[in-house]
C-alpha cells in the first residue's frame, strides 16, 4: 500500500550497498586482526598525562619510542590512571587504553622516519598535550 | 489563548499555565535561549582554535574542557529536548484531538524541571565531556562541579521520562475514537516514538549517574577499577541509553518534515505508512547498535560484527524517510517559503551525515575516525544539519500562529543561505580535519602541523558565518514578532487549502472548523 | 502521479543501477591495486594502513556515488518542481481540494 516500484527499487538499493559495506569490513577487518606470530610485544601504558614503553628486552623508554623497520610489533596497551587511546595516526594504529584491561595493536613499520603519537580519548587537564614520538630506524643488525 | 503581542498577556499568565500550547511556548523559547547561549561557547571554541599556540580567548585547558563539555550537554539536552518537546506540546493534542496533554499539571512540571536542571549544569561548569566516561569522571574530575552535572542530568532524565508517558498517553489513550492510529499525522507519530525510545532507554542512564554518583562518594566501585569495578560497564550503560537518545534528538525533526514538506508541496504525502513504518523500525533497530561507540575498546572481533550489522540494520529505516519526502516533492508545485527552504536544506544534509554514519560503522575505519574530528564532524551534520534545519523550518513555520505577524522572507533567505554554507563549511571540514588525525576535545594543537591550521581556520570561518546567521535569525525573531506585517492567520503563505494544524493551536479551544 | 513522471522514475531507476553497476566495478579496480601494491611491497607483512585506507576509499566511491544520485535527484527536483518554473503554472490536481495535503495517493489511486 502506498509503496510503488520505485520506492522498493529504492530499499534494495540502500540495502545492496550496506551488504556491501558490511562485507567488506568484514573481510578487512578479519585480516587486519591477525597479528603475525613473530611480532616483538611492546607494552605501552598511558597515564595523564604522557606515553610509556617497555620493550621485550626490557628496556624503558617515556614519550619516544624507537623501533625498527621491517620487524612487527605488538604493543600491549595498558592504563594507570583513566581511559586513553593510544594512537599513531600516521600507521593507523590505534586503541583505547583502559585501566584494568589490556588491550592490543599492531603494526609493521615499513618506512623509517619520526611520527607523531598522541591520546585520541579524553582524559582531562592536558589530554591536548599527551604527544610522543614514534621513531623508526634502519635494522642494522 | 496565545501568545499574542497584539493582545498581551501578563507573562506570569503563560508561566504557571498548565495549558499545552502554553507550555509548549514555554519549552520553546527556553530550548532557543539555551541554543544561544550554547551557540556563544561553541563561537570561543572555533575562535580559540583559529589560533593554535597563542591561547586566545580561553587561556588555559581547564577552562576549554569545561565549556566543551558544556556547549554539547546544553545543544543536546536544553535545546533539543526541548525543542522538541515544545513542538509536540502545541501540535500533538491537536493532531489527536484531544483538548490538551493527557496530564496537563505533570506537563508543567516536566517542564519547570528543565530550567533546575540546566542552572545546576551551567553553575557547576563541569570538565567531564558530554559522555562523562569512567573512570574520568569518578576518581578525578573535580567536584562540586561533576558532582552538579551528576544532579543535572539527573533532573534532565527525569523530566524526559515524564513528558514521555504524557506524550504516550496522549497519542494512544486519549486520541480520538474516530481517529485510527494509522491516520495519525507523522509528527505525533514521531513524538510517540521518541517517547517511547526514552521510556526503554532513559532508565539505564538514570541508573548509571546514580552508580556514577555513588562511586564518586567511595561507597561503590562499579565503574572504578581501582576499587574492582569495570570502565567498559559504564560504557555499555552510557550508549545503550545514547544510541537509541541520538534517533530520539532526529526524529521530532523528520516529524515536522513531515508537517512541512506536504504542506508547501501542496499535495498529499508520498506514503503515510512508509513514514510510519520507517519510524517503528527505526525505534526498534535503534536498540541494537550502541555498542558502534565502543570498537576500539578491545571488543572482540564477533562483538564488533554484531554491532555493526545492527547499526547497518538501520540505515534502510532512514533512507526511506529522503526518499518519502523526494518522492512528495515529485509532481508537486512548491512554495519556497523559509519553513520549506530549510526543510529541503535539511534533507541533503540528513543524507550526507547518513553516508557518513555508515562510513563510521564500517569497524576497520575506526582506527581512522574513531576519537578525532571526523565524529565531531558526524555528529554535527546530524545535530545542525537535520535537527537544527527542521527546528528552524518549524519555528518559522509556527511563527504567524504564535505571534499573529510575518517574518521577513528576505532576511530569513539571509539566514537559510548563511546556515546552510556555513554548516558544510565547518562540518566537511571537520571530516578532514578528522581524516588528518586531529583528536577532539583537545584544548590546542601544534602550530608546526600546517594541516591541522589550515582546516581549523577554514572550520573556524565556516562557524562565524553560521554564527552570524544565527544573530540574523535573533535579530529577526525579536524584530518582526512586534514590528512585523500582521499575517494572514488562515493562510500566512497563501498556499490555498484551509485547514493546518497550527491553525487550531491558535483557537486551542474551538472556533475552527477544519475536523 | 502523471504518466511523464512515471516515465521519469523509470529513467531514475535505470540511472540508479547503472551507478549501482558501476560502483561495484570501481571497487574492484580499487582491489586490484590494492593487491599490486602488496606484490611490490616485498615484506612478508599484511600492509595495515594500506589495507585500512583502501577500505576508506572503496567506501568514500560508493558513499559518493549514492550521494551523487540522491543530490542530483534534489537539485532536480526542487528546479523543476519550484512553482515559479513556467511549467508549473497550471495548480496541480490536489489543489482543488478543501486541503491539499489531507487527501492520499492511497485512496486516490495514482
Ligand atoms: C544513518 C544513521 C547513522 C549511523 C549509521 C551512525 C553511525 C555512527 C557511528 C558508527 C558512530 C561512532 C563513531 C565513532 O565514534 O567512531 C556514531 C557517532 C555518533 N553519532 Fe551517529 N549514526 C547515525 C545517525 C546519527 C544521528 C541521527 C545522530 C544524531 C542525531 C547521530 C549522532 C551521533 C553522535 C552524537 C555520535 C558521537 C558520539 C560521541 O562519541 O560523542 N548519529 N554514529
Ligand atoms: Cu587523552
Ligand atoms: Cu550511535
Amino acid at each position: 500500500m502506498g509503496h510503488d516500484t520505485a520506492e522498493w527499487v529504492f530499499v534494495a538499493v540502500v540495502i545492496a550497498v550496506l551488504v556491501y559495506v558490511g562485507v567488506d569490513s568484514w573481510i578487512v577487518q578479519k585480516e587486519v586482526e591477525d597479528v603475525p606470530a613473530d611480532a616483538e610485544v611492546i607494552k605501552v601504558t598511558g597515564q595523564q598525562w604522557f606515553w610509556s614503553f617497555e620493550h621485550a628486552d626490557g628496556t624503558k623508554e617515556i614519550s619516544t619510542l624507537h623501533l625498527k623497520k621491517g620487524h612487527a610489533y605488538k604493543f600491549e596497551i595498558y592504563s594507570r590512571d583513566v581511559m586513553h587511546s593510544f594512537n599513531i595516526p600516521d600507521w593507523v594504529v590505534f586503541e583505547d587504553a583502559v585501566p584494568g584491561h589490556t588491550n592490543h595493536a599492531w603494526f609493521a613499520p615499513n618506512e623509517v622516519g619520526t611520527y607523531p603519537i598522541q591520546c585520541r580519548e579524553y582524559c582531562g587537564l592536558l589530554h591536548y598535550n599527551m604527544r610522543g614520538s614514534l621513531v623508526v630506524e634502519d635494522d642494522k643488525s | 489563548m496565545v501568545l499574542e503581542l497584539q493582545k498581551p498577556r501578563p507573562v506570569w499568565q503563560i508561566m504557571f499555565s498548565t495549558h499545552h500550547t502554553d507550555v509548549g511556548y514555554l519549552y520553546t523559547i527556553t530550548g532557543l535561549t539555551f541554543l544561544f547561549m550554547a551557540g556563544v561557547l561553541a563561537m570561543i571554541i572555533r575562535t580559540h582554535l583559529f589560533f593554535p599556540g597563542e591561547g586566545v580567548l580561553v587561556s588555559d585547558s581547564a577552562t576549554f574542557n569545561r565549556i566543551f563539555t558544556v556547549h554539547g550537554l546544553t545543544m543536546l539536552f536544553l535545546f533539543a529536548l526541548p525543542v522538541a518537546n515544545g513542538i509536540g506540546n502545541i501540535l500533538v493534542p491537536i493532531m489527536v484531538r484531544y483538548k490538551d496533554m493527557a496530564y496537563p499539571k505533570l506537563n508543567a512540571i516536566a517542564f519547570w524541571m528543565n530550567p533546575v536542571g540546566g542552572a545546576l549544569l551551567w553553575l557547576g561548569f563541569a570538565d567531564v565531556s558530554w559522555v562523562s566516561y569512567a573512570p574520568y569522571s569518578i576518581i578525578r574530575a573535580p567536584g562540586p562541579a561533576a558532582d552538579m552535572f551528576i544532579f543535572g542530568m539527573k533532573i534532565l532524565g527525569i523530566s524526559s521520562i515524564l513528558s514521555s508517558i504524557n506524550f504516550v498517553v496522549t497519542v494512544l489513550k486519549c486520541k480520538h475514537p474516530d481517529l485510527s492510529l494509522r491516520r495519525v499525522p507523522l509528527f505525533a507519530w514521531s513524538m510517540l516514538t521518541v517517547s517511547l525510545m526514552t521510556l526503554i532507554a532513559m532508565p539505564t542512564y538514570a541508573a548509571a549517574l546514580i552508580m556514577m554518583l555513588t562511586d564518586r562518594l567511595g561507597l561503590s566501585g562499579f565503574f572504578n577499577p581501582f576499587a574492582g569495578g569495570d570502565p567498559i560497564a559504564y560504557l555499555h550503560l552510557f550508549w545503550f541509553t545514547f544510541h537509541p537518545e541520538v534517533y530520539i534528538f532526529l526524529l521530532p525533526a523528520i516529524g515536522m518534515m513531515y508537517e512541512i514538506i506536504p504542506r508547501f508541496s501542496r499535495k498529499p504525502l508520498y506514503s503515510q505508512a512508509s513514514g510510519v513504518f520507517a519510524f517503528v523500525m527505526l525505534g526498534i533497530i535503534g536498540f541494537a547498535s550502541w555498542g558502534h561507540h565502543m570498537y576500539s575498546t578491545g571488543m572482540d572481533f564477533t562483538t564488533k560484527v554484531v554491532f555493526m550489522i545492527g547499526t547497518l540494520a538501520a540505515v534502510p529505516a532512514s533512507g526511506m524517510h529522503v526518499f518519502n519526502f523526494l518522492a512528495t516533492m515529485w509532481g508537486a508545485r512548491i512554495r519556497f517559503a523559509a519553513p520549506m527552504k530549510f526543510a529541503v536544506g535539511g534533507i541533503a544534509l540528513f543524507f550526507s551525515a547518513g553516508a557518513g554514519g555508515v562510513l563510521n560503522s564500517a569497524m576497520p575505519l575506526d582506527f581512522i575516525s574513531h576519537g578525532t574530528y571526523w565524529v565531531v564532524g558526524h555528529m554535527h551534520l546530524f545535530l545542525t544539519g537535520t535537527i537544527g534545519f527542521g527546528f528552524v523550518a518549524m519555528v518559522y513555520y509556527m511563527f504567524p500562529y504564535i505571534t499573529g505577524r510575518m517574518y521577513s522572507e528576505k532576511w530569513a533567505n539571509v539566514h537559510f543561505i548563511g546556515m546552510f554554507w556555513g554548516t558544510v563549511q565547518v562540518f566537511f571540514t571537520q571530516h578532514l580535519l578528522g581524516l588528518e588525525g586531529m583528536p577532539r576535545r583537545i584544548y590546542d594543537y601544534p602550530p608546526e602541523f600546517t594541516s591541522w591550521t589550515q582546516l581549523n581556520q577554514i572550520a573556524t570561518v565556516g562557524a562565524w558565518i553560521l554564527g552570524a546567521s544565527f544573530a540574523v535569525f535573533l535579530a529577526s525573531l525579536i524584530y518582526y514578532s512586534a514590528k512585523g506585517k500582521p499575517a494572514n492567520m488562515d493562510d500566512p503563505w497563501g498556499l490555498g487549502g484551509k485547514y493546518y494544524y497550527p491553525v487550531a493551536a491558535k483557537n486551542p479551544h474551538g472556533g475552527h472548523s477544519g475536523y | 502521479m502523471k504518466s511523464t513522471s512515471k516515465q521519469q522514475m523509470k529513467t531514475l531507476i535505470a540511472v540508479s543501477i547503472i551507478a549501482l553497476v558501476a560502483l561495484a566495478l570501481v571497487s574492484q579496480l580499487h582491489f586490484a591495486y590494492a593487491q599490486l601494491a602488496q606484490q611490490e611491497n616485498t615484506k612478508q607483512y599484511l600492509n595495515l594502513r594500506a589495507e585500512v585506507w583502501n577500505l576508506f576509499f572503496r567506501m568514500t566511491t560508493a558513499a559518493f556515488t549514492v550521494g551523487a544520485i540522491v543530490s542530483g535527484t534534489m537539485i532536480w527536483l526542487v528546479w523543476r518542481f519550484r512553482e515559479s518554473n513556467p511549467k508549473n503554472k497550471a495548480p496541480t490536481k490536489w489543489e482543488h481540494l478543501e486541503d491539499p495535503t489531507a487527501g492520499s495517493y492511497e485512496e486516490e489511486g495514482h
